[in-house]
Parts: structure tokens; C-alpha cells; sequence
């Protein structure tokens, strides 16, 4: 198998990356501190841009990846502010574009206000980003790990407005427990609000979208120095109201979901080990099981990673991710994807790094028929490979 | 006569590697700070700042040397058990998640004492050696 480029690269070339060369190109610093007249604490600014390239084999993943693809870019900036030493406020704006998904429009990516009452009990409210395994709520800080793309299986990039923040409350605690270590634990619960976005191509039109509830909770048991373990727990419920192709009447549509995941996390000085294994359980109830058939499914995510940094300008890293999107369905192809990853991770200077993945491939689950002109998945290519390259600039 | 050369060998290295630690810096907090020793893992988790307060409630200010001082170095692998690369990692993970922002990083000795000495509650490390003015040093075990 080869990565051969079967076509023009995508064009337009985002703005990200001419920021990202601006950015690279100015004299290191380090956060920017903005001094507040009176008692108050500085004011902390951060940003991070970043560029990718994505070029498969074969099928089209994430974006028109298959010719390569440049769609792939992140920009944030959050500003951060210590109003007392108890209440902290903070605010990011975040826009992105993945494949179909994002438009460069910057949107409030988290924004809360921070009652720290005590150690083992803190309060936030706004819009927070979700506990669930140990990285979902880092999964978009390409300057935080090695890799490019976390195991899609529990991490999945497309679904990053679904699953990334909620808008609502959280309390949150760190406590220790004599010789037994320290629990680390949140708890939320809240809403998500979903933008409407319809694909010209597809046979079902999204009317209306809503997320009723979304609630749960992690917690980490640190018995030692470097090791991390837990679990997280996710309820939500999805509301939508659909029309279909050549129907004229709106059919309901529920879909309780219940997530959880099992997590463990090893940092031995340069050494990161870390394994997670998750399931989804997810309903879907309908008004009009004519038109939109009600179902149950569950799904089987895991994954194992390892990264090592060589020394202080490289990282390597690599994992194997496995997803099984219906337990009751592990058919080869389209009902199981495996995912060989490995990662080199280049640190130019403190403020930019660079990175190259490659990925070999086994199944299509993880595949989007609407990125393959609408093909089953049974009928795409069984094995395959991705190249995914990022640069990052952040402060 | 070999087995004796060994054993003076080995206890050089052990006393170079032990005088190697005792002077690579030195943990200073405000002079009103009421402790004078303190356990390794509770001055990890308040430069993670995982623990936020003193015993008496008072905030406190954890203060960090720039990365690439030699104190900052010994005192990452030594305290907080990894290196400096692997916590500014830990901090880009809070600073974008919005969990919480990392001490601030001071360029010198000097700006540390300054800063310890100005905010109470505050601790810092420096160099072994350097002048602390008055800042209260602490024993880590």
C-alpha cells in the first residue's frame, strides 16, 4: 500500500496557517500578563494556531483526505483572570475547520466563572468542558501530547461539539487520602447547544436539535507519584425532530445515550503509558418508526498508547485504537476499525512544535459515507493508511 | 585491596551524588509562613497547585524559575517527579481547558527572593547559594 496522492491538494490554504507563520516568526515570550489596576492578579493571555495536512491511501477520513487535504486547522486564544484568590473568571474563543466541519468562525469555546471554596470543593458555572477519560477535556491542545490525533476510537474529532463542553455547573475537588494517594473528581451537569447544519447530499433534514441533559462525573484515584486511574460516567439525551425524503410530516426523535469509560495512565519521568476502555450505549425512540425505525446499540472503544521523550526537542509516541460501533455487529470490514499509530513530535524552539503521524488502518467503522460520496462502508477500502502532519504555535 | 578501592569509589560517587542534590537549590517561602519543613509530596501538589492554601488558609503563591535554570531543572525531577517539559505540558492541558493557569516564571534568583519576600504566602526555590534576604528557607523530605 502507498500513500499516493491522486489529485490536486485541496485548495485554499486557511488562515490559520499564515497566522501560524506570523506567530512562529515573533521572538519567544511567555504568556502575555496584562497588569490590572488595584489588588487584582494579572491578567493571563494564551493562544495556540495550528496547521495540519491530512493525505490517505485510500477513502476519504475526517476530510477529502484522499488528494490531501489542508482542512484541518485550530485557532484559540483565552484569556484568564484571578479575581480574588478564591474566583477566577476565563473566557476562549475557538473556531476551527476539520473536513466539513467548522466555517473559521470564532465561537465562545468555554467561558465560566470559578469559585475555588476549598481544595475538595470548587464550584464552576458556564459553559465547561466535559471530564470524560483522561483527555476529552485537552482533546483539542495539539501542544499538550504527542500525538496528532488521539485514539479516535474514545476521542473522535468530528464529534467534538457534541462531546467537548457542556453549558451548565460543575463541582470539583482534589483530595488527599492519607497513605492511600489523592482522589481528583468532577461532577456536572448542564446542556449542550447544537447549531443545525444540514449536508446538501443527505437524505434526512435536521429541523430542530436539542439537548435536554447532559450529566456526569469522572474520578481519578492518584495512589502514587505518575499514576492516574478512574472512570468517567456521561448521561445525555439527544431531541431532533427530521424530515425525509419524500416524506411531508416531521418525525420525533430521542436518543438516550449513556457513556462511560475506564481509564489508566502511567508517567514515569520521560515515559507516558496510558490505556482506556469505553462503551456508548445508545437508543434511538421515534414518533414514526415507518419512516425512522427505533434501535439499540453499543459501542466498544479501547485503545493503548505510549510515548517517550527522546530528549528535549523530540517526542515519539505511538498507540493501537480499536473501535467496534455495534457490539453485536464486529464484522470485518465495516463493523471494526484498528488503528496502528505512530508519532514523531519535533519541538522547533518553546512556542512551536511540529509533528508527523502515520496511521495504518484495518476496517472502515470509523469512516463517514458522506465523505465517500455516500457509499456503504462495506464497500470502501478494508485497509488504508493516513498521513497526518500538524504544526502548532502557542504561548 | 580491590574490593576496599571499590568501596571508596562507590562511596565518592554516593557523597558527590548526595552533595549534588543538597546544593542544587533551595525551597523559600515568605518569612511569616509558619511551617519550616515540609513533606515532597505536598510541595508537588501545590506547584501543580492541586492544594491551594496553607494550614492557617492563607493562599499560596507558588512561584517557578524559567525553564531552562538549572534549579528549575533539579528541582522539576526531584519534586515533582518529572521533567520540565512534561510539566508544561501538565499546565498547556489546564491553561486551555480552562482547569487553571501555572505559577508564574520569574528569570532569576533575585525576582524569586523579590517575589516570595512581597507576597505572603508565597513559595519559591533558588539556587543553592543564592541571597535570600530574609526569605525563610524550608526543609523538603
Amino acid at each position: 500500500m502507498s500513500l499516493e496522492r491522486r489529485g490536486p491538494i485541496s485548495k485554499g490554504l486557511p488562515v490559520a496557517a499564515v497566522v501560524l507563520a506570523a506567530l512562529a516568526t515573533m521572538r519567544p515570550a511567555g504568556a502575555a500578563e496584562l497588569e490590572l489596576p488595584g489588588l487584582l492578579a494579572p491578567l493571563q493571555i494564551h493562544g495556540f494556531v495550528s496547521q495540519g495536512f491530512l493525505l490517505t491511501s485510500d477513502n476519504n477520513y475526517l476530510a477529502n483526505s484522499s488528494r490531501g487535504s489542508f482542512e484541518f486547522s485550530e485557532v484559540g486564544v483565552n484569556i484568564t483572570l484571578p479575581a480574588t484568590d478564591r474566583l477566577t473568571l476565563g473566557v476562549q474563543v475557538f473556531t476551527r475547520k476539520l473536513g466539513p466541519i467548522g466555517d473559521y468562525r470564532g465561537s465562545l469555546d468555554w467561558y465560566y466563572l470559578d469559585y475555588h471554596w476549598r481544595d475538595w470543593l470548587g464550584f464552576r458555572a458556564g459553559r465547561v468542558k466535559l471530564p470524560f477519560g483522561l483527555y476529552n477535556d485537552s482533546s483539542d491542545i495539539d501542544s499538550a501530547r504527542t500525538a496528532v490525533l488521539l485514539p479516535q476510537s474514545i476521542y473522535p474529532a468530528q464529534n467534538r461539539d457534541f462531546l467537548l463542553a457542556q453549558t451548565g455547573a460543575e463541582i470539583y475537588g482534589y483530595k488527599t487520602v492519607g497513605a492511600a494517594g489523592a482522589l481528583d473528581y468532577r461532577f456536572y451537569a448542564g446542556t449542550i447547544f447544537l447549531d443545525v447544519t444540514n449536508r446538501p447530499t443527505s437524505p434526512i433534514t435536521v429541523v430542530d436539535l436539542d439537548v435536554p441533559y447532559v450529566a456526569g462525573g469522572r474520578v481519578l484515584w492518584l495512589p502514587f507519584d505518575g499514576l492516574r486511574i478512574g472512570g468517567s460516567l456521561q448521561f445525555l439525551r439527544l431531541d431532533t425532530d427530521l424530515l425525509t425524503t419524500g416524506t411531508a410530516s416531521q418525525v420525533a426523535v430521542r436518543i438516550p445515550a449513556t457513556l462511560w469509560v475506564a481509564s489508566a495512565e502511567y508517567t514515569l519521568r520521560d515515559f507516558l503509558f496510558a490505556a482506556e476502555y469505553s462503551r456508548w450505549l445508545v437508543s434511538t425512540q421515534s414518533s414514526n418508526t415507518s419512516v425512522f425505525p427505533e434501535s439499540s446499540s453499543t459501542s466498544e472503544r479501547a485503545y493503548a498508547l505510549a510515548s517517550y521523550r527522546v530528549n528535549s526537542w523530540l517526542q515519539v509516541g505511538s498507540y493501537y485504537s480499536r473501535l467496534v460501533p455495534n457490539v453485536d455487529q464486529r464484522v470485518y470490514p465495516a463493523g471494526i476499525q484498528h488503528d496502528f499509530a505512530l508519532t514523531l513530535r519535533f519541538e522547533v524552539n518553546r512556542y512551536w512544535l511540529i509533528k508527523a503521524e502515520g496511521h495504518y488502518m484495518r476496517g472502515t467503522a470509523g469512516l463517514s459515507s458522506s465523505l465517500n460520496a455516500n457509499l456503504p462502508l462495506s464497500a470502501l477500502e478494508p485497509d488504508w493508511a493516513l498521513l497526518a502532519i500538524k504544526t502548532t504555535a502557542y504561548f | 585491596m580491590r574490593k576496599a578501592a571499590f568501596i571508596f569509589a562507590a562511596l565518592a560517587v554516593a557523597a558527590a551524588s548526595a552533595e549534588t542534590t543538597r546544593s542544587a537549590y533551595v525551597v523559600i517561602v515568605h518569612p511569616a509562613t509558619s511551617v519550616s519543613r515540609l513533606d515532597r509530596k505536598f510541595v508537588e501538589e501545590i506547584f501543580l497547585r492541586r492544594v491551594t492554601r496553607w494550614p492557617d488558609d492563607t493562599p499560596i503563591r507558588p512561584v517557578d524559575l524559567g525553564p531552562d535554570a538549572r534549579a528549575r531543572i533539579r528541582f522539576s525531577e526531584d519534586v515533582l517527579s518529572r521533567s520540565v517539559a512534561s510539566v508544561r505540558s501538565y499546565w498547556q492541558q489546564r491553561i486551555f481547558s480552562g482547569q487553571g493557569i501555572p505559577p508564574p516564571e520569574l528569570p532569576d534568583d533575585a525576582a524569586v527572593v523579590s517575589y516570595v519576600l512581597s507576597h505572603p504566602g508565597a513559595i519559591g526555590y533558588v539556587a543553592a547559594g543564592a541571597a535570600l534576604n530574609g526569605a525563610k528557607a524550608l526543609e523538603v523530605n
